[in-house]
């Protein structure tokens, strides 16, 4: 024990030093670049960061995670339905899945939120607000169908995660489950779903990922979310780099940390199945 | 019990079972024997309907296994059956994997389930392992588990395919007397094995398969003592002389 | 007992057939489904394909130009993957970090932040002039976007090629290394060529999502397909439904095809490596 603490201690300094040294070289190419770039284009960090500028950036930060939240439960809700639907038993159910799954992932993202706007909306005929049976409120028409693309849209991917990690529980546990004359609803429901969670869980942190980068294409609706804001506010006073930096690292607060959870995950839920 | 007529099965193009004819009755111990490939785990799949056949019937206490009006659930609850690779649910305690038949299929009370399997348990003589992992567990703690999983669903007839193969040595012993307990108590049982000692002592008959066929099929003295086809004389030599 | 010798090559073949028949059924039953919803909730929208497709010369326009920024923007992603990934592995730590902080900056970024930075950012500080080539003008969004394009999907590409060539054996290169081949060499003649099979699939899967982030140029107004759509649908031909309905399927028969041969050459190149196996008689 003691050992291992001193040899974890020597690894943490060296991890440490590397760390280090990458935050000194990244700072001086950075630098580099940045002092290369200021001799065409002044830089005005000051106005940028106006309290009201930022102000803006944190509604708009609302509204991206508020609809990818949404857009990840109905995208997972439904996910799961069309990845039951590929594993029936009734081929023309694994049909449908299948041509669901097809459609949705060889589509831009961009295309399908057009289409679903300017094209499906059209044809329900909605106005600036649809109403939500049974719950008697109004929701703004943009999330509405932006929240409705999205989960659409990342339903085809999860689908294929919760697939891969249904498939992945070995087959003889789903004849050691109906041999026991489980049916097959019971047999996913108490055998093969709780083995696939823990498969599912990493890929899943993933797809969140790619999901709240995706609804930045939720300005060509005229979504306030978090790229339109950095666009208004271009608009407003021309920082173009200055804002569209302050936009990226915004998103890069949303998924790296995001992206280390899910490496961490991947990790730990490999280790054997032991608890 | 379990009659089996002219059942044939193809995978794809190729021809597995080649009418294969059956009898077997309450309470006999039938071991299947035979090289590895002669079909004899299939034919037992095939008797629980984890595979389908393309002709024939068989029949399990007054039940057509492969019509389409039967309901295979409740068909399985009366044909416990017991695998190679345990296949025991990794998630679930050894509590819980015996007692989620019963309560999930069955809808018996987790109490009475709990009953049950502490019960079985005792007769496997591993009390103390309720509330542990099967991984925790060593191979021959988890095919006795596994057997009790079985047993727990009061199956009439018991399937078993190659229940010691992926034991073990030391641990094979085990789980064959537990079997031996089973055939003793006249439980219907229908074992694929390679354990020749068992056979001999816990078999009524030996069916000895042969390319997806029954080569010869006696009672279990006669068996060893003159087989009539020249490929069980073959095959019994060459098991015997190791 | 004859019907079942006929479990032959023309059984197989019967079988096929029946399973493209299934998904043909498939599909009917699914856009039946959905049609009838549209007629269920939407019963005053009329349909107005016949003009709609008399817009395809304008859209195939627009294909060009997509076809275009896909294949320049596929040439420098490989370039620069291949750049990356070879930086990922290389025996120095410090080259390995920034490397990794290319890799991971860029992947978890929106491609969208990452155009409008290079374009509206960058663009503003480099001027770039707009030129001609073999008769057609580009423009300086054209160039930003194909640019943002390859950067972007090398910051994928490099970890697929990576994993490649992780994925041959280290006693592959040991053996090279003790006939005395340097490391290039090591790489041109041993590594590649076995990494090869590994990358191809993903390969064809990054090429599919270039595909179609390109379409996200319309907002530096690029004249390709999205934006080709985006410019018929105006007020005054309100068949919004139809256009971006065609605009989906002129994506879906660029994708496609990319897609069943990223399958097939994943179940190809699987198999020939992993399961030469014995037919063993059942």
């Amino acid at each position: 024990m003691a050992e291992m603490r001193v040899l974890g201690s020597s690894r943490l300094m060296k991890l440490a030093l590397r760390a280090l040294i990458l935050v000194v070289l990244l700072a001086l190419i950075i630098f580099g670049l940045y002092y290369l770039l200021s001799q065409s284009y002044p830089f005005r960090w000051n106005l940028a960061f106006n309290p009201k500028n930022l102000d803006a950036f944190n509604e708009g930060l609302l509204v991206t995670l508020q609809v990818s939240g949404l857009a990840m439960i109905g995208g997972a809700l439904l996910g799961l339905l069309v990845a039951l639907a590929r594993l029936s038993p009734f081929a023309i159910l694994r049909d449908m899945g299948m041509l669901y799954v097809q459609m949705l992932r060889n589509i831009p993202f961009l295309v399908f939120i057009l289409f679903m706007y300017f094209g499906v909306s059209k044809v329900f005929s909605a106005g600036p607000t649809v109403p939500v049976p049974l719950l008697d409120i109004e929701i703004d028409s943009r999330i509405f169908w932006g929240v409705i693309a999205l989960s659409l849209f990342e339903a085809s991917f999860i689908s294929e995660i919760f697939r891969a990690g249904i498939q992945a529980v070995h087959k003889t546990q789903i004849e050691a489950a109906r041999s026991l004359g489980m049916s097959y609803v019971q047999s996913m429901q108490h055998v093969v779903l709780p083995q696939a969670f823990r498969m599912i869980i990493p890929p899943l942190t993933g797809e969140l990922i790619a999901l709240v980068k995706e609804s930045a294409l939720l300005m060509v609706i005229s979504l306030e979310e978090l790229t339109l804001t950095a666009r208004q506010l271009v608009q407003q006073t021309p920082l173009n780099f200055e804002f569209y930096a302050i936009l990226a690292a915004y998103y890069l607060a949303i998924t790296l940390p995001l992206s280390f959870v899910s490496h961490l995950l991947e990790r730990k839920l490999a280790i054997g199945k032991a608890r | 019990m379990i009659a089996v007529q002219d059942v044939h099965k193809w995978f794809g193009l190729l021809h597995v079972l080649k009418g294969i004819d059956l009898e077997i009755a309450q309470g006999e111990v039938l071991v299947l024997i035979g090289a590895s490939g002669s079909g004899k785990s299939t034919l037992l799949r095939c008797i629980n309907g984890l595979e389908k056949i393309q002709h024939g019937k068989i029949v399990v206490d007054e039940m057509d296994i492969h019509k389409s009006r039967t309901n295979l659930n409740k068909v399985r609850q009366e044909i416990g059956i017991v695998f190679q690779s345990f296949n025991l649910f990794p998630h679930m305690t050894v509590m819980k994997n015996i007692t989620i038949g019963p309560t999930k299929v069955k809808r018996i009370s987790p109490q009475e389930s709990k009953e049950i399997a502490v019960q079985l348990l005792k007769r496997i003589g591993i009390p103390e392992k309720a509330d542990f992992y099967p991984d925790q567990l060593s191979g021959g703690q988890q095919q006795r588990v596994a057997i009790a999983r079985a047993l727990a669903m009061k199956p009439k007839v018991m399937l078993f395919d190659e229940p010691t193969s992926a034991l073990d040595p030391e641990m094979i012993s085990e789980v064959l007397d537990l079997m031996r307990e089973l055939a003793s108590e006249k439980m219907t049982m229908v074992v694929v094995t390679h354990e020749m000692g068992f056979a001999r002592e816990a078999a009524n008959r030996i069916a000895f398969m042969a390319d997806g066929q029954i080569a010869e099929i006696a009672p279990a003295e006669e068996f060893f003592k003159n087989p009539k086809d020249e490929r069980t004389r073959r095959f019994i030599e060459k098991v015997l002389a190791v | 007992m004859i019907r079942f010798e006929k479990r032959s090559k023309s059984y197989l073949f019967a079988h096929y057939l029946w399973i493209v028949f299934r998904v043909l059924v498939a599909g009917a039953v699914l856009f039946g489904a959905i049609y009838l919803v549209f007629l269920g909730l939407g019963s005053n929208y009329t349909f107005h394909w016949e003009e709609a497709i008399q817009f395809l010369p304008f859209f195939n326009q627009g294909l060009l130009v997509t076809l275009q920024i896909a294949i320049l923007g596929a040439i420098l992603a490989v370039f620069l993957g291949i750049a990356v990934a070879l930086l990922r592995l290389s025996p120095w730590g410090v080259v390995r970090d920034l490397a990794g902080a290319y890799v991971h900056t860029f992947r978890n970024l929106p491609f969208l932040v990452v155009l409008l930075l290079f374009f509206f950012g960058l663009g503003k500080a480099i001027k770039i002039l707009p030129f001609e080539f073999l008769g057609q003008t580009y423009r300086p969004q054209f160039i930003w976007g194909v640019l943002a394009l390859g950067v972007y999907e090398s910051s994928y590409l490099g970890e697929t090629f990576r994993a490649g060539i992780e994925s041959v054996h280290k006693a592959q290169v040991e053996a090279a290394r003790s006939l005395g081949m340097k490391y290039f060499q090591v790489l041109r003649y041993v590594v590649l060529p076995q990494a090869f099979r590994v990358i191809l699939p993903p390969l064809t899967g990054t090429l599919i999502a270039l595909i179609k982030e390109s379409s996200l140029l319309y907002l530096i107004s690029v004249q390709e397909l999205t934006e080709a759509a985006r410019q018929l649908a105006i007020p005054s031909r309100p068949y919004f439904f139809e256009f971006y309905t065609i605009l989906a399927c002129y994506y879906l028969a660029m994708v496609v095809p990319l897609s069943l041969l990223s399958n097939w050459l994943e179940s190809r190149l699987g198999i020939s490596r992993a399961s030469k196996k014995v037919k063993d008689h059942g």
